[in-house]
């Protein structure tokens, strides 16, 4: 106990205004969300009946104004709950390795230990302990803001806020982390690793999204474009062809087939065809990924960026093996 | 390992940095057991890069080192087990006590020897509670010593802890080594471009021009065998090494001999840093001829 205690303070003064930073930050998201969720509880419970989509109230025109202001405003906030896995898991990942090479420290800690993966796992353990309870504080709380934002949803089956909520903000975080140790080993250089680190997470979790959205088409439906998401999440724009063949529209103009004019969902190339469904070219559609699939595909994305994770933290043990101590 | 076998060794030991600086061309050393030997040499000499070559933090480009029989490059941990090391500027870390390095050290190797590096510190009333970084230079050096000290490691590699330490620092950081070194059957080995301060101190001393090997010998060897000259033709006397200014403007050749040269005129024992002086002297020249 004497050891976790020492390893605990140990690893907290050497990583202290990250730490202090991001717990400030945590708590100031989670007190704004669960303010908001007090907010919009109490503005919904005055109106109820006007917040149920499937009713109409006259007397609720202008009543609700105030929950869709302030919901909007709590859009904004959930925002902040996307960005934090990224920022925390940088700033806390960063300096473990490259403010040691920068200090010159890392010449005595990794004389000191004799096996500088057992020194890194010293280090990364106490930065993936303070950003998986700081960031399971962030993905509840605004799975809470969640909640009473939308009030008359199942969120458990909605993609609604998808990776601003939830556990993905916290398996998120632990990728961000990876990369900001990975980077700060190479370049062993705190300021140049947190732009570089900046720059490869847009690019690796944008990497990852348009991964996923393309394993994810084949568990899609295809609806009529601009119909209630009713909780699915939207993959992309397709045109349906009258002989049933589904194509992007980038494969239409492949094609030779150009669509300028459109009725309800019916796609034309030329304004005389609008108004004969016979001439036209096919129907607009969306791909969309139904609601109930969100548990699956939360798991799914969560195995991707957690084999990710695992990947990048192998990097980072492997650059440190080798690497100079500055 | 047998008792006569070298401690610390190095054959054709050459290191080069990027694709044309040598740092290291063909070095062979071999350092016995026991005693403090002094690695002395100018800027650039390549005393840390050989010292990060013992402690396996460099990768030689040629040739080989050997720590206790072991290489270091393959068997660092093997390595860092037998190693106490002072890395060169000896930095403590921000915002941690100098009690906290203890435990940091207590954390990172499970044997540190916690209570005798405190006994140390205690000695020279450095308190724990003062941050490293607050110390003078004097003070973290010797916070350094005593966290390479409490290793209890059998061999000492020291990279330049004296530099930048006020005479009184430094004496006091020899004696607190020499002290440790002879009680407790140690080896160490100590960096530094200050002659004076560890010819009090070592038994052994190398010198190492621009990446090369120019004297190993003992101390008292050394300066038994080492004569200094102002006169020209006095080369007849014994092997001249080198020559350098003296302090008046003269020029003074270094001259080894086995025998008393005392009867010639103008000549007279060297002192170690005129003898390190007349090496350096005799040594100067491109770092990348040798390995090339």
């Amino acid at each position: 106990m004497r050891r976790i205690g020492s390893w605990l303070v140990l690893s907290f003064r050497l990583l202290r205004w990250e730490v202090l930073a991001s717990v400030a930050g945590t708590a100031l998201l989670a007190a704004a969300m669960l303010w908001f969720t007090w907010q919009l509880r109490t503005l919904a419970a005055t109106e109820p009946a006007c917040l149920d989509p499937t009713t109409y109230v006259a007397a609720c025109e202008q009543s609700p104004q105030p929950f869709y202001e302030l919901s909007s405003r709590a859009e904004l906030l959930s925002y902040l709950g996307w960005a934090a896995p990224f920022g925390m898991g940088l700033v806390l990942g960063i300096p473990l390795v490259s403010r040691e090479i920068e200090q010159r420290t890392a010449g005595m800690a990794w004389a000191l230990s004799r096996s500088r993966a057992r020194w890194l796992a010293w280090r990364v353990a106490f930065a993936a302990l303070v950003l998986i309870v700081l960031l399971l504080v962030v993905a509840i709380a605004s799975e809470v803001l969640a909640s009473a934002q939308m009030p008359n949803r199942h969120l458990d089956d909605d993609f609604a806020w998808y990776g601003r909520r939830g556990g993905l903000i916290v398996v998120r975080g632990l990728a961000s982390l990876g990369i900001g140790v990975l980077l700060g080993a190479v370049l062993g250089r705190v300021l140049p690793a947190l732009l570089v680190a900046a720059f490869a997470s847009v690019l690796i979790f944008t990497a990852i999204s348009f991964g996923m959205d393309r394993w994810t088409e084949a568990d899609a439906i295809v609806q009529p474009y601009g119909v209630d998401l009713a909780g699915g999440r939207y993959l992309g724009q397709r045109v349906e062809l009258p002989n049933g063949e589904l194509i992007d529209y980038g494969e239409l103009q492949r094609r030779g087939l150009s669509a300028e004019w459109f009725q309800d969902d019916m796609i034309f190339a030329r304004e005389e065809d609008v108004g004969h469904p016979e001439r036209m070219i096919g129907r607009d559609r969306g791909l969309i990924l139904p609601g109930r699939l969100y548990p699956q595909i939360v798991l799914r994305e969560s195995g991707i960026v957690g084999g990710a994770t695992v990947l990048l933290a192998l990097a980072a043990t492997a650059v440190v093996r080798r690497r100079r101590p500055g | 390992m047998s008792v006569n076998q070298p401690i610390l060794e190095a054959r054709a030991l050459a290191k080069r940095y990027g694709r044309r600086t040598w740092a290291l061309t063909g070095i062979d050393l071999a350092i016995p057991q026991g005693g403090i030997t002094a690695l002395v040499g100018p800027n650039a000499a390549g005393k840390s890069t050989l010292i990060k070559t013992w402690v396996g933090f460099e990768r030689p480009t040629r040739g080989g080192v050997m720590v206790a029989g072991i290489d270091p490059w393959r068997d660092r941990s093997g390595v860092l087990r037998l190693v106490g090391y002072i890395p060169h500027p000896p930095a403590l870390y921000d915002g941690l006590s100098v009690d906290d390095h203890l435990d940091l050290a207590v954390q990172l190797r499970p044997d540190f020897d916690r209570a005798y590096a405190r006994r140390r510190l205690d000695e020279l009333g450095i308190p724990g509670d003062q941050a490293g970084k607050s110390l003078s230079g004097g003070q973290q050096a010797q916070v350094a010593l005593a966290l390479a000290l409490g290793t209890r490691a059998r061999i000492l590699l020291l990279d330049e802890p004296l530099a930048s330490l006020d005479p009184l620092a430094r004496r006091e950081f020899l004696h607190v080594l020499t002290d440790a070194v002879r009680s407790d059957g140690t080896t160490a080995l100590l960096s530094s471009h200050i002659v004076t301060d560890v010819e009090q101190a070592c038994d052994r001393l190398v010198v190492l021009g621009v990446g090369k090997i120019l004297l190993h010998d003992t101390v008292a060897d050394a300066l038994a065998t080492h004569w200094l000259t102002t006169d020209a033709g006095a080369s007849a006397h014994g092997e001249a090494i080198g020559s350098f200014g003296g302090p008046t403007g003269e020029r003074l050749t270094l001259l080894r001999t086995a025998l008393a040269a005392t009867a010639a005129t103008n000549v007279r024992p060297a002192t170690l840093e005129e003898v390190v002086l007349g090496y350096l002297a005799s040594g100067r020249g491109k770092p990348g001829e040798a390995a090339a």
